[in-house]
């Protein structure tokens, strides 16, 4: 018997965890896997295009009353995002940035994208920096097939910075073939292989007198901040990391600083456990199933946090047929009206598609209702991805709302 | 092949691509001979065809551990593709004398164990000889292969005074290769911990469970142990009398791998499956219901504990740290890696002995780092390979909770 | 303007156009092949991929069924690595009609398409996903065949003897002397230079199109742009070309194609080759039909839809489309409408297309006073570079079968794990790796589109979320010399997620829907590819979004 069952291991369902656990709760978060955070830039996004965050959420607060950033308020968004950073600095990850003035961080493809804070390793990529009119290299790897620092500079050059672009000969190394991100992450912890990075870097400096070099973020897995630092001092130039595709070290990085905080204060996490179904006394929910080897397992728990994502996390599933619903629990969804009403005819439409939207709808506790408004569950609180009427990717507040929705449950 | 067994193949849709899997597979990270599992998973089986040559060898370096099935957003059972890709292989090209020897633990126990023993372990210990083993049959000089016991299991078990006092529930106790040929001590511990809870404990005849076959990619031959078992265990599971099992590989063999791999579904096989239980689930599920003395010696002591891939298979949790953590004074220290490498008989074969240690490189340092003397580990193969990378001596988790219970064995 | 000056200018990039120009050269005609898309861009590039055996004909259109299974032995011999011998089932489920099994056999053994009954058992051992209530079966050589390859061969071979061929060039008008076509203008699509050819003939090959280009020379042609909409499922869940054994109708074939299998097809009547949509109850019905072949279709994960226009020909009042005879149709303008110097090939399908080509170069040669004979059914096509390695042969077992060059389906698998490129593939899901992704730049490829027909980049379960973003920096990388730059780069990628999108969102769901949202993750969230919309513009040979060649899907 648990205190409090964390259902889903994104960065909503951690934050829900350790701010249980450090309460002194017995905590356990179960997940079927890896959450959206190894997909993710290992940024924290508050709000996109908008100059100042925080004041566009409270704007966007007045407009949309049930957006989790107005269920969570202001001191939840606030306290959340001071506790991930507390976790990063302690472990030697920090964070920086502000509430009140995005980032402007070059992506893989040297689009410039607004993020609130980004680790210490990315953060001498700001735009406002590298359009100081000193050159900026950004150098990869040919053997890299998810970084191309020509067009990232080309992109960059058209947005006004000196960038210019460069392929790395990758250094000797017992691996022969397959360099990935993680990997190549794996092998920067290497002081050899490190070094010889080094060496190249300052070489380019010596010859094109850059002020900033910009790599794949592939800068070690446990111990980024010190191998930005290493190659920073070898190179003579600011290194700033770019966010690569999908599976992100950086994103890995961020998951793995949250496990660790868990772990620490005494929480279990059980991966491989996928929740299908829940047993109820009334309005209260009493146990949910996982699946397991031969037969399923039975948890049972006074509180619960739904965070297991909505389409994308895979908390929210639709049928052939047009119906969408929620994998764990089977709670109502709020849904736009038949499928005819879930896409826009172009892909990257401005506002997105409307079935991204899908979740639960809540109400100011984050507990989960019905169409008619009627509580659901008096104990189980939602999180995250898995809450109506937000489009995080689009919105571009995948992590802040996650964050402020998980903390928010962490603490009520 | 039979409709669920399509849908063992059908989980391959699950998978977006996401190589979530490959970051955080363990053989992956220490060899590029090995693509990685959504490559060699959900990735090439695309690519298979039944009768059709196999395209591709590189699947036989996965080691079976199923940190990729764990870590899988979208549920795909890409281990268990893996395994029958492998098979394919197998039947296609043959299977090395080697890995025939090795899959068959039962074969090879009953040869070495008994009073002859001291002689086997004496030659296995000695570097010439497995020199030339390595040589003739490709296992590596410096696996760690178990001691093998002058007694077995079954032995000791038909000799011995049952407790008897009365009508008491009865539970079935599967013991496996490892138990029966070389530590027999670990099914004492059982047997002494479920008399001492109150329960009959019936030994029925049983084979290896077929995993190493499977494994190896030797289909038929675990299709008849299986066969065998099922048939044996079966009247006791229809009789609602649970089976349970000290080693996690067997019992979760007779759970899922076995059905799942061979495309066995008939009710037997279900009904036996469903029966079986991890002894520490097993215990678990007795304390859920308040039905597990609490009666324990404190032990203070803090001991590094590693949950073996095959358990975290189960998919049921950590419930050695559920039951121990109600011993006083114990505390274990969990390990996060995510495997010792050993993964059965993988790390024994020459061309994957390294890929092993590599892989068991976090635990084995993890549990130097504890300065403690002993380990606990659910897994007899993940023993032996702590205990042979390290030197630290590794216990099953139920030799202490007998140790607790104050049961001399 | 620039004047070009051949004996037959052959219009239309398709398998038939392709074919002719390779018939014409073969035979010493000099000739100019012009399509205003990529090769295969129109019908060809869009259809489910059948080697016909015949079978689908039999009963109402029996001249087909023999021209199939003839030119079925043929395309064999000749594309070997186009080709996969899937071999093919008619069977009778509980929905059909039990005595349509004889009156089927009958028909075959009449239009020399070689059958064989087998037993409901065996067809089960071979393919276990087929649905048990099945309860005869009839098996025919079927195939399955890569147009896309075997377009690019042809014309390849067409160039080797001295054939022209222009891609991207689109016919403004033809040029008419009194009552004699005399030649053409084009329109260089990447360039907007116009182009005159002169010709003794113009063939008029373009399929679905062929009435837009009739127009031109003052003649009507009546082709029905006969819509088909397919599905393509994420793996085979069958290995074998299953039909159900009726009359032909809306999704009663399943087709293994590569690593897809093809559900396929309808036919709606559309106006306009151009313009057309892909209905949910399109998608809706041939999931409940494939249900009927294999029990827990609808569980199987979709890739995509699309739909291409059959060239239909019609040349007097039929009831419906289907009931248009599939057999094609060499039309002489000069005879039929009193205009020299054009003829059109209509109708025909893809399996036929080599016999099309034979037909109407004999005509043509006639003409021109040529009087070789036709080689097309005897010399072995060549096979593109960018393809090459991947067909390459591949030494995987002592299995003398697994000596051939043929096509097999673990062929690319086997190749990656012979060279460990693995890390180097572009696009994962269909296994190709950098070295094709080039080759096919190298070779000529003008946007993400064309590498995509060339190599199957983005075709499989991602639909492109991380290969889209490699292949065009790819292409950038390899052609940013030439004057391809970073807007034309932006563009090629906003320009192919938009076309992997129009296919996607019919069968969005389950994890196709989960696969959508990851890649708008990666292309809005991680990329911001949106952000760099204001530096994004067609050019440097990319041509996508010319009028001439975009295809409208309507909004359902």
């Amino acid at each position: 018997m648990y205190d409090t069952i964390v259902i889903g291991a994104g960065l909503s369902g951690m934050l829900a965890a350790i701010g249980r656990a450090e309460r002194g709760e017995k905590v356990l978060v179960l997940a079927k896997g890896h959450g959206a955070t190894h997909w993710s830039t290992g940024c924290i996004d508050l709000l996109a295009d908008v100059d100042d965050p925080l004041a566009g959420i409270a704007q966007l607060a007045i407009q949309h009353p049930h957006h989790p950033y107005a269920l969570a308020g202001p001191a939840m968004i606030e306290q959340g995002i001071a506790r991930v950073r507390a976790i990063g600095e302690a472990a030697g990850y920090p964070f920086a940035g502000s509430f009140n003035r995005n980032l402007l961080l070059p992506t893989a493809l040297g689009a410039l994208r607004p993020t609130a804070f980004a680790p210490a390793t990315m953060i001498a990529g700001d735009a406002r920096q590298l359009r100081d009119g000193r050159p900026t290299l950004i150098a990869g790897f040919a053997e890299l097939r998810d970084f191309f620092p020509p067009l990232i500079a080309a992109n960059l050059r058209a947005q006004g910075i000196a960038a210019e672009a460069a392929q790395l000969t990758l250094p000797p190394t017992q691996r022969q073939h397959d360099f990935s991100p993680v990997t190549l992450a794996r092998l920067c912890e290497q002081p050899a292989f490190r070094a010889n990075l080094g060496e190249q870097l300052a070489a380019y400096v010596r010859k094109g007198g850059y002020a900033r070099i910009g790599l794949p973020a592939i800068l070690g897995l446990k111990h980024a901040t010190e191998v930005v630092r290493d190659l920073q001092n070898r190179a003579g130039a600011l290194i700033f990391e770019i966010p690569t595709l999908p599976v992100s070290v950086a994103g890995m990085r961020l998951y793995q600083i949250l496990e660790d905080e868990l772990l620490r204060l005494g929480g279990r996490i059980q991966l491989g456990g996928f929740v299908q179904r829940a047993e109820r006394i009334s309005d209260t929910l009493v146990a949910v199933f996982s699946e397991a080897a031969a037969r399923e397992q039975r948890h049972t728990a006074r509180r619960w946090v739904l965070a297991t994502g909505g389409i994308l996390g895979g908390g929210v599933r639709a049928t052939p047929d047009g119906h969408l619903h929620e994998t764990a629990l089977d709670l109502p969804l709020q849904t736009p009206d038949g499928r005819a009403g879930w896409f826009a005819p172009r892909f990257l439409n401005a506002h997105g598609h409307p079935v991204f939207q899908t979740g639960v709808r809540v109400d100011q506790r984050l507990r989960p209702l019905d169409a008619a408004g009627q509580l659901v569950y008096e104990n189980v609180q939602i999180v995250g991805g898995a809450l109506a009427g937000y489009d995080p990717i689009r919105e571009g507040n995948l992590e802040g709302a996650a964050i402020a929705t998980g903390w928010a449950a962490g603490q009520a | 092949m039979d409709h669920i067994e399509l849908s063992l193949t059908q989980s391959l849709d699950h998978c977006i691509k996401c190589n979530i899997c490959t970051s955080a597979c363990p053989v992956a990270a220490v060899t590029d001979v090995f693509p990685g599992p959504k490559y060699v998973g959900p990735q090439a089986q695309r690519f298979r065809h039944a009768a059709q040559p196999v395209p591709d060898a590189s699947v036989d370096y996965c080691s079976g551990c199923r940190v990729c099935n764990q870590v899988c957003p979208t549920g795909v059972r890409i281990a268990e593709l893996n395994a029958r890709a492998r098979a394919q292989i197998v039947a296609e090209r043959g299977m090395p004398l080697r890995n025939r020897i090795i899959a068959r633990s039962g074969l090879v126990g009953r040869l070495s164990s008994g009073p002859h023993a001291p002689l086997v372990n004496f030659t296995l210990n000695f570097a010439p000889a497995r020199w030339i083993i390595e040589r003739v049959m490709g296992i590596h000089r410096h696996a760690p292969l178990p001691k093998a016991s002058t007694y077995t299991f079954r032995r000791w078990f038909k000799r011995r005074k049952p407790a008897t006092n009365g009508r008491r529930p009865q539970v079935v106790y599967f013991h496996g290769c490892s138990t029966n040929y070389y530590e027999p001590h670990v099914g004492k511990a059982a047997i002494a911990v479920l008399e001492h809870l109150g329960f009959e404990v019936i030994v029925p005849p049983q084979r290896c469970c077929g995993l190493p076959l499977l494994s190896n990619g030797d289909f038929p031959a675990a299709q008849s142990h299986h066969e065998y078992n099922v048939a044996q265990l079966l009247p006791y599971a229809r009789a609602g009398i649970p089976i349970v099992g000290t080693s996690t590989s067997c019992t979760l063999t007779l759970k899922e791998e076995a059905p799942e791999l061979l495309g066995l579904h008939g009710d037997d096989i279900r009904a036996v499956a469903a029966g079986t239980y991890d002894i520490f689930e097993f215990l678990r599920d007795l304390h859920q219901q308040g039905r597990l003395r609490t009666d324990f010696r404190p032990i203070e002591r803090e001991l590094p504990y590693h949950p073996p891939c095959q358990l975290r298979a189960h998919r049921i949790g950590r419930p050695v740290l559920d039951v121990l953590g109600l011993i006083p004074g114990l505390r274990l220290r969990e390990s996060r890696a995510e495997c010792c490498g050993i993964a059965g008989t993988y790390g024994l074969k020459r061309e994957k002995y390294q890929i092993a240690m590599d892989v068991g490189k976090p635990l084995f340092d993890f549990v130097r780092a504890s300065g403690q003397d002993l380990a606990l580990c659910d897994s007899e193969t993940c023993r032996w390979q702590i205990s042979g990378a390290t030197g630290v001596a590794t216990r099953h988790p139920i030799e202490i909770l007998a140790e607790a219970y104050g049961l001399s064995v | 303007m620039q004047t070009l000056s051949t004996d037959v200018l052959v219009i239309g990039g398709g398998a038939t156009g392709t074919g002719c120009a390779l018939d014409l050269a073969m035979r010493g005609i000099r000739c100019i092949l012009v399509e205003k898309g990529d090769l295969t861009h129109g019908t060809t590039g869009r259809y489910h991929g059948l080697l016909h055996s015949g079978g689908r004909y039999v009963t109402k259109d029996p001249q087909s069924a023999t021209e199939c299974a003839h030119e079925n032995a043929i395309l064999r011999r000749i594309m070997p690595h186009c080709i996969e011998q899937t071999s093919g089932f008619f069977v009778i489920t509980p929905w059909d009609d039990e005595s349509y099994g004889d009156v089927f056999v009958a028909n075959c053994h009449r239009t020399g398409v070689p059958v064989q009954e087998i037993s409901v058992a065996e067809m089960l051992r071979r393919e276990p996903a087929l649905n048990p209530r099945i309860s005869r079966v009839f098996e025919v050589h079927d195939g399955s065949a890569d147009s896309f390859l075997a377009t690019h061969s042809v014309a390849l071979a067409a160039r080797e003897y001295g054939a022209e061929i222009r891609t991207y060039h689109n016919v403004v008008d033809l040029v008419r002397v009194g009552d004699r076509v005399v030649g053409a203008i084009v329109e260089d699509l990447r360039s907007g230079e116009r182009i005159r050819i002169d010709c003794t003939y113009v063939l008029n090959a373009a399929g679905a199109w062929a009435g837009k280009i009739a127009a031109l020379a003052g003649v009507t042609v009546t082709v029905v742009p006969g819509k088909g909409t397919m599905v393509a499922m994420n793996h085979r869940m069958v290995n074998t070309v299953v039909n159900r054994c009726k009359l032909p109708s809306d999704g009663d074939i399943i087709v293994p194609i590569h690593t897809v299998a093809v559900i396929g097809t309808t036919d709606v009547h559309v106006p306009d080759p151009d313009v057309f949509g892909i209905e949910p109850e399109e998608i809706q019905f041939m999931l409940d039909e494939g249900e009927k072949l294999i029990p827990g279709f609808r569980q199987y994960r979709a890739l995509r839809a699309w739909a291409g226009v059959r060239p239909l020909y019609k040349d007097k009042d039929v009831a419906s489309d289907r009931d248009i005879p599939r057999t094609f149709k060499l039309l002489d303008h000069e005879e039929r409408d009193g205009v020299s110097g054009i003829l059109s090939i209509v109708g025909g399908k893809w399996t036929t297309y080599r016999l099309m080509a034979e037909q109407t170069v004999n005509e043509l040669a006639r003409r021109l006073g040529n009087t070789q004979p036709c080689r097309t059914a005897s010399e072995v096509l060549p096979v593109p570079r960018f393809e090459h390695r991947a067909h390459a042969m591949v030494t995987v077992s002592t299995d003398p079968a697994a000596q051939t060059p043929h096509y097999w389906l673990g062929k690319p698998l086997a190749l990656v794990e012979s060279e460990h490129a693995a890390g180097d593939l572009i696009c994962e899901c269909e296994l190709v790796t950098r070295d094709r992704i080039v080759a096919a730049i190298d070779a000529g490829a003008h946007n993400l589109d064309d590498i995509r027909r060339d190599v199957r980049m983005g075709m499989g379960p991602c639909q492109g979320g991380w290969c889209i973003y490699r292949t065009a920096n790819l292409l950038y990388e390899r052609r940013c010399a030439d004057g391809l730059s970073h807007t034309h780069a932006n563009e090629a990628i906003l320009h192919f997620l938009q076309e992997r999108w129009k296919g996607l969102t019919p069968v969005l769901w389950g994890d196709q829907l989960r696969q959508a949202r990851l890649d708008e993750l990666i292309y809005a969230g991680v990329l911001g590819i949106h952000r760099l919309r204001a530096l994004a513009e067609p050019g440097g040979g990319l041509v996508t979004q010319h009028p001439a060649i975009a295809t409208e899907y309507v909004q359902a």
